[in-house]
């Protein structure tokens, strides 16, 4: 009995260990939670996997969707610890972005130039830094690994996504094959069900929007396809594949998980962050507040 | 689809645009008035001709409507729309329009409801006055995108007022707390010379905080195309304008602690027979919605009346600025889908001109635009 147990042990440790080594991906593996025994997802009413709830992404790729140190924030003076960015591994299939030449001189100039702001009464206002700096639209796929929950409802003609970010709006048109009217921040989604993921086209982007803070970037030519597998109660694999003849040389694939939100009455908190940028944006054209009279 | 028609109106717009260009350069000194009068007298169109070319849709959209009255006091249809686990089904695309004044005309005194025949004449007065074209207000004149209200399904309604109680179609009096804030707010206005910046504007439209000025959704101008989403255990509401979205849960839970505010407020659901019941509170401190403070308690009912109809009741509470509360209903028609991306603050020129503007005029030592003036 007591060998017993002791062998019962030394089983529950290697198997411990075996599953901690698989947990930690190697290097370039995207994780993605892909270490999760099969899984099939409740039910809706209408026989599809029900993917409803309160979602988040525990990663840092919103500073960099490539693997990162730690690092200061832009004002450390000001903002000391607070404005640092965590370091972090990569969401990117093989840490790499296949951008054209000419990007990559492109990305770099972006994260030279995040933190510049510019407000213009016509379009040169998005010849800018980065967009979330000045509370627009994160776009897809950005939207999804923000530091911030989203919540998904569904029904068989549409899935809404409300993004807790500026409570950012997307519309999932189910089984539908319209094609964008406009282009958009957010894009225009068409979503399919392919056996236990919902698969998501989105296109009709206005190319404004950046994928990180790092400067990561596409043009108004990238579509995107998404695949959002649910791999436990409380797990959703995420997988985005984006395609951009104009920025990239092939498309290139991100995944990481979500984690659902458990806690008791979980609900977003509005983060409404219009008027935390007015300061910043308007006031250095004098529109802020009250400017002195001039002398006549 | 309302913008159908753009094309068609796009040769009125080209020439009233043009008119505008031509208009002599405001010059130092002219009143608005005089400015106006001077875009009228360039534009290479009368009013009169550019009414007529709405003339034949204006008259078929008022046939239209007024053959359809809305009579609130008709019981809803049964039985009653229901989703397929059982709640009353309120999903759509829904237009909150209306050309019934949220205040009783003094010429409806001591009338909360008008006869059918009323109603229609006063439909019809004020279509004629909405169809009309001035070309010097062009830029902003919504019926060239098909966006009037006689445009849209909005018909003639019974009631006089959107406002149904007091029973006398009015605000009530305000508290006398309220009569403070207004009048230190009009005290503020009266500032000579007031000098301005994006800080002090209380149009949070304007700014793209909030759309419409809202919650709640009492008729504002363009852009008041609203969605209902529901699934089991939630309602979701979605306005065109800004894109806001608020979530609404059905399960009973608390509202926020209430040091969370919030600029759509803290909204929590619940069904009493077929109509869907609101209570938003935790509004934000600096939200300042008709006066009121962000203590408002605002119950909204949702109650289909039939298919082409939603009713929608508010009630406003709010005792700091009100000496009771006070309810109004607007039946809101459903229109076709969808809503688009409102991207506001994205593409927000609009504020950095009207700034700049009311600052130039302050420096000529001119009173401010009105604030929301669009």
């Amino acid at each position: 009995m007591h060998i017993r147990s002791k062998g019962v042990l030394t089983s529950i440790a290697v198997a411990a260990a075996a599953l901690w080594l698989t947990t930690i991906p190697t290097a370039g593996q995207a994780p993605d939670g892909a270490q999760f025994p099969a899984y099939k997802a409740p039910r809706t009413a209408d026989g599809k996997p029900d993917i409803s709830g309160i979602w988040e992404a525990m990663t840092s790729a919103n500073w960099d969707i490539l693997a990162h140190s730690s690092q200061p924030g832009p004002h450390p003076t000001l903002m000391g610890a607070w404005g640092a960015g965590r370091g972090g591994q990569s969401i990117v299939e093989g840490n790499e972005i296949p951008y054209q030449p000419w990007a990559v001189a492109k990305k770099a100039e972006n994260l030279k130039n995040r933190m510049v702001v510019k407000v213009a009464a016509d379009p040169s206002r998005y010849d800018t830094g980065d967009r979330e700096l000045q509370c627009y639209r994160p776009g897809i796929p950005r939207a999804n690994y923000m530091p911030y929950p989203f919540q998904i409802f569904q029904t068989p003609e549409e899935i809404l996504m409300v993004y807790e970010y500026k409570g950012a709006l997307r519309t999932i048109r189910m089984n539908s094959d319209d094609e964008a009217p406009g282009d958009t921040w957010m894009g225009w989604s068409n979503g399919k069900w392919d056996g236990e993921s919902l698969v998501v086209n989105v296109s009709g982007f206005n190319g404004n929007t950046w994928l990180d803070r790092a400067g990561n970037f596409h043009s108004d030519a990238l579509r995107v396809v998404e695949r959002w597998t649910p791999i436990s109660p409380y797990h959703m694999r995420y997988e985005a594949t984006l395609e951009d003849p104009k920025v990239y040389t092939r498309p290139w694939k991100m995944s990481f998980p979500l984690y659902r939100h458990v806690e008791t009455n979980a609900q977003l908190v509005e983060f409404n962050c219009v008027p935390f940028v007015e300061e910043m944006m308007y006031e250095p054209l004098g529109l802020y507040r009250p400017q002195p009279r001039k002398a006549k | 689809m309302r913008t159908r028609d753009l094309v068609q109106y796009s040769a009125v717009t080209l020439g009233m645009i043009g008119a505008l260009a031509a208009a002599p350069a405001t010059a130092a000194g002219q009143t608005r008035e005089q400015i106006a009068e001077a875009a009228r007298k360039a534009s290479p169109r009368s009013a009169e001709d550019a009414m007529k070319f709405f003339e034949e849709e204006v008259a078929k959209k008022t046939a239209a409507a007024i053959a359809r009255v809305y009579d609130p006091n008709k019981p809803p249809a049964t039985p009653a729309m229901k989703t397929s686990w059982g709640d009353p089904d309120l999903r759509g695309f829904w237009l909150s329009l209306s050309y019934t004044p949220l205040e009783r005309p003094e010429k409806f005194a001591d009338k909360a409801l008008l006869t059918p025949q009323e109603a229609i004449e006063f439909f019809k007065e004020q279509v004629a006055a909405d169809a009309a074209v001035d070309p010097a207000t062009v830029h902003y004149d919504w019926k060239e995108f098909g966006m009037d209200t006689w445009q849209s399904p909005v018909r003639p309604n019974l009631r006089s007022a959107l406002i149904i109680d007091p029973a006398n179609g009015k605000m009530p009096p305000l508290s006398p707390e309220g009569q403070k804030r207004r009048a230190a707010a009009q005290a503020a206005a009266k500032i000579a010379d007031p000098q301005t910046g994006v800080s002090l504007l209380q149009n949070y439209y304007t700014r793209c905080i909030t759309g419409n000025q809202g919650p709640p959704r009492l008729p504002f101008n363009h852009d008041s195309e609203s969605q209902i989403e529901q699934v089991p255990g939630y309602v979701i509401l979605m306005t065109q304008s800004n894109n806001d979205v608020r979530i609404i849960p059905l399960d009973g839970r608390p509202h926020l602690p209430s040091q969370v505010r919030t600029w759509l407020g803290d909204s929590r659901g619940r069904w009493e027979g077929n109509t869907l019941v609101v209570e938003t509170t935790n509004f934000h401190p600096d939200r300042i919605w008709r006066g009121a403070t962000g203590n408002m308690k605002l119950i909204e009912r949702f109650t289909r009346v039939d298919r082409e109809t939603l009713s929608y009741r508010i009630t406003v509470e709010d005792p700091a600025t009100w000496t009771q509360p006070w309810t109004a209903e607007v039946p809101w028609p459903r229109i076709e889908p969808p809503l688009f991306e409102f991207a506001c603050h994205e593409q927000n020129y609009g504020v950095i001109n009207v700034v700049t503007g009311a600052q130039i005029r302050a420096t000529e030592g001119k009173p401010p635009a009105r604030d929301g003036d669009n």
